[in-house]
């Protein structure tokens, strides 16, 4: 077999040849890569056609050659598993015959309607091992509730010491993958998919919001940072409102709010929460700070209501005080278009007119939605950000 | 072999624009994927193009002329009808024409990528695609096989498009022909008997199945040769070693029937095809992906193969070669990827036929339930009983119940008869909630309709024995 160059695209009509990855005699597999082109635009791997050995290598490095022409020959190999691959494919043909690759109609209809089925497999229960209570053994909604509850306790009993001490010699823990755990991860997903993430990252020196922090606390008013920082997001997003925006693709608009809705992202011991702190843009730092508090207890003891967890139109995460990362790629809350970090704060080194001085540092880590904005003006959010973090005497010419 | 790359990367990618491959790919948009789809021909697949489509413009024309025969006794008079097959062909290329069109606008409104081209995998995250002059190789995270089934065509018999013709080319005739034989026992070779019938053709059906082996719940299977005789249609069942002499303009069917041998002169042939699952080009041996019988893809409920990355659907896999399979499967392999819970269950898939009158089924027939141990009830209403079936003049026909006699659940829908094909979503419904006979009697039908027939039906119990022709 030949191989030969080939259009690689862009109207490329030759290419040099740069480097050999092998020599005749090579025995080599389908797409490991044979040889490296360049052309004026790009450089790209000819891989193998199929498996077989490379006989011989025809054209040398260095040479420039037009699309068409052979590179090396090879001779083919049809039948590249061994014995020993064959025969294991074949239990596992046999296993697969028997299991799972196969749709089959059901011999003995399933007495449910489509709805609760649905819901059976949603729970992630085969609906064939419930018994049904209904008329003539048919399956309803309660039955299906009531085998998920029972899954649960049963569960739970395994959890007690003295199952757990026979599972170690499993070891493997079940964490039960429901509830808010699957909620988050739906949302995480559904985030991803249809969001275009960009993330970008900058360092904030915040040794003068945190002297601003201890004045305030010596005249008796205690603000934490985390206030200061939503408030200071509010102020940038007046300036730059399109992170405080919606996309809405089926009416092919982005629905800038004028209201700044912040979510605070809570960690708990059943995951993460993100409670919001709606209309930042009217309140005090005060104000701020204590509905923050409240917000913050809500949901360590799980009292949040569907209001207090809604609505939000971007998103902050303060991981700062958990004293760990120095960045990240945070995932936006969809539909949000915004959501930033704020990372551990750390004396370092800093260069303050050309003087090396100790200052303390902290990184924000801002992701926002591509689709939505450009990276252009995402930085000039982030830099009036910095702006009013660093200086926190800017604050003052907000006042309203 | 010319080979070289720049992989482009991809979401997901969809092999095959059928009614499987685009509707999977306008799901898996719809539920924010980027979506490419590789398409060898035109999008619209064997469905639109030599299938459902062009024979079911074919069947409505046959039923509208059936129907203008019965005008008189309305009082609509007409002069003499006449028939144009160019006409109606004309028609046809106009419907697909249009559908094709929608389909692409559909893609477009979902912003799917469409690539032409022959794909075949290079890995299991990697697929090349061949279109003459440019390979282009495609990195994805989720690919999805809808290349659906190629027609194979009966070996021994030299078809040549015009007299003796498959089911590529039985809708592309441009003359009626004046004694058309058409050997075959499924949907298609039955709408092809009927259409050509009304269009003014002889027609004679051969069919290898028995009376007792044909798919059809065996009332239904009855009613249905009673139609064929009415229509003058001539049939032979049970027939083994059909063959196709051709010689210049004359053409005959030989074939063995009752033990012997028999001869049949004709103008046209129909030899309705078998199919085969696209796959051969695709390199999935390479990849090791699991195929059952013939080549078919092995699947799961969730549409997987035996490859994380890969899934399969439509004629590719096996089960009934019907666009209701592939479109639901299409449904089920995007919330496969999206990572809902979704499943596919083949127990209740509809199956019609555009015949005259038509027939539309699902679930078990009286005889697969009695083979299967059931005690069987029957409910049964003839149209000959329903008024507006007498109004219509549609009087052959009638919906017959499969009951499990124990619990009540209806296990079998089956109706041949004016309507029938619009009915049948009530039984499918019946079927997947789990009705039992009460659930379908009791509710209000409105007067006078077809449907009626479903709240006056008789009952009567199978003793434990398949009851045949």
């Amino acid at each position: 077999m030949e191989v030969k160059l080939h259009d690689i695209g862009e109207g490329m009509t030759e290419a040099e040849i740069v480097h050999y990855f092998v020599q005749p005699g090579d025995a080599v597999v389908v797409d490991q890569p044979l040889v490296e082109v360049q052309t004026d635009k790009m450089t790209a791997e000819l891989p193998a056609p199929a498996n077989g050995t490379i006989e011989d290598v025809l054209v040398k490095v260095g040479e420039t050659i037009k699309v068409g022409t052979t590179v090396l020959s090879m001779i083919t190999t049809s039948q590249p598993t061994s014995a020993v691959s064959e025969e294991k494919e074949s239990t596992i043909e046999q296993q697969w015959q028997a299991k799972t690759f196969r749709i089959e109609k059901r011999k003995q209809p399933i007495l449910a309607s489509p709805y609760t089925r649905k819901m059976a497999r949603e729970q992630g229960v085969n609906i064939e091992e419930i018994k049904g209570t209904g008329p003539a053994g048919r399956i309803v909604d309660e039955d299906v509730y009531a085998y998920v509850q029972k899954e649960k306790e049963s569960l739970l009993q395994e959890n007690s010491p003295t199952q757990q001490v026979m599972k170690q010699e499993k070891e493997i823990h079940i964490i039960p993958f429901k509830g808010r755990r699957k909620q988050i991860a739906k949302k995480m997903k559904q985030s991803l998919h249809t969001i275009a993430h960009c993330s970008h990252f900058e360092e904030v020196d915040v040794t003068n919001v945190l002297q601003w922090k201890e004045q305030s606390k010596q005249a008796g008013k205690n603000v934490s940072l985390t206030a200061y920082f939503v408030k200071a997001v509010s102020l940038a997003l007046k300036d730059y409102p399109i992170f405080n925006a919606t996309l809405n693709e089926e009416k092919e608009q982005i629905e800038v709010q004028t209201s700044h809705h912040i979510g605070l992202a809570t960690n708990t011991e059943e995951g993460v929460i993100v409670p919001v702190l709606k209309h930042v843009e009217h309140k005090s730092l005060l104000t701020i700070q204590a509905e923050m508090r409240a917000l913050t207890e809500k949901a360590l003891h799980h009292t949040l209501s569907r209001e207090e967890i809604t609505g939000g139109s971007f998103t902050i995460s303060n991981v700062g005080p958990l004293q760990g990362s120095i960045g990240a790629t945070p995932i936006i809350h969809h539909p949000q278009t915004g959501i930033m970090a704020f990372h551990k704060t750390k004396k370092r080194p800093a260069v303050v007119e050309d003087e090396i001085v100790i200052r303390s540092m902290m990184n924000v880590s801002m992701t926002f939605d591509h689709r939505v904005a450009d990276g252009a003006t995402a930085v000039q959010f982030t830099n009036r950000l910095v702006e009013l973090i660093e200086h926190p005497n800017l604050l003052t010419l907000e006042l309203v | 072999m010319v080979v070289g790359e720049i992989a482009e990367q991809k979401d997901v990618v969809v092999i095959g624009g059928g009614p499987g491959g685009y509707h999977a790919a306008i799901e898996a948009a719809q539920k924010g994927f980027t979506v490419t789809l590789i398409e060898k021909e035109k999008l619209g697949g064997v469905c639109l193009h030599d299938g459902c489509i062009p024979s079911k413009v074919f069947t409505t024309a046959a039923r509208k002329k059936e129907e203008i025969l019965r005008f008189h006794a309305f009082g609509i008079d007409h002069g003499e009808v006449t028939f144009q097959l160019s006409k109606l062909q004309q028609h046809k290329r106009k419907v697909i024409e249009q559908l094709q069109k929608g389909v692409e606008a559909l893609c477009k409104t979902n912003k799917i990528e469409i690539v032409h081209g022959n794909a075949s995998f290079l890995s299991a995250d990697r697929i090349g695609v061949d279109n003459g002059h440019q390979f282009d190789v495609f990195h994805f995270n989720h690919a999805i096989v809808a290349t659906g089934s190629t027609p194979i065509h009966r070996s021994g018999v030299s078809f040549d498009d015009e007299k003796v013709v498959h089911d590529g080319s039985i809708f592309l005739l441009s003359e009626i022909p004046e004694h058309l034989v058409v050997y075959g026992s499924h949907s298609i070779a039955i709408e092809v008997a009927m259409s050509y019938r009304q269009f003014g053709s002889m027609v004679t059906l051969i069919m290898a199945d028995d009376k007792n082996t044909l798919p059809y719940d065996t009332t239904i299977t009855r009613e249905l040769l009673r139609q064929f005789k009415k229509q003058q249609i001539k049939v032979y069942t049970g027939v083994k070693e059909f063959r196709v002499n051709k010689e210049a303009s004359h053409i005959t069917a030989m074939f063995q029937h009752k033990g012997e041998q028999d001869t049949l002169d004709c103008t046209h042939v129909y030899v309705a095809s078998d199919y085969v699952p696209n796959v051969k080009e695709l390199g999935l041996s390479r990849l090791g992906i699991q195929q059952g019988s013939n080549g078919y893809i092995a699947v799961d409920a969730h549409m997987r193969t035996s490859l994380p990355s890969i899934y399969a659907i439509g004629d590719v896999t096996e089960g009934p070669r019907l666009a209701v399979k592939a479109i639901k499967q299409a449904e089920v392999v995007a919330a496969t990827i999206a990572g809902e819970p979704s499943e596919f269950d083949p127990t209740f898939i509809p199956e019609v036929i555009h015949s005259i009158p038509p027939i539309a089924t699902v679930g078990k027939t009286e005889q697969q339930a009695v083979e299967e141990q059931f005690d069987v009830k029957i409910g049964h209403f003839s149209y000959g009983a329903n008024g507006y079936a007498t109004i219509q003049g549609k009087k052959d026909g009638f919906i017959k119940l499969v009951i499990n006699q124990n619990n009540d659940v209806v296990l079998g829908f089956h109706a041949i008869g004016e309507g029938a094909v619009e009915l049948v979503s009530t039984g499918t419904l019946a079927l997947e909630m789990a009705a039992r006979v009460e659930d379908l009697t009791f509710p209000h039908y409105p007067h006078p309709a077809f449907s009626e027939a479903l709240s006056g039906m008789e009952f009567s119990a199978v003793k434990g024995k398949v009851r045949l022709i």
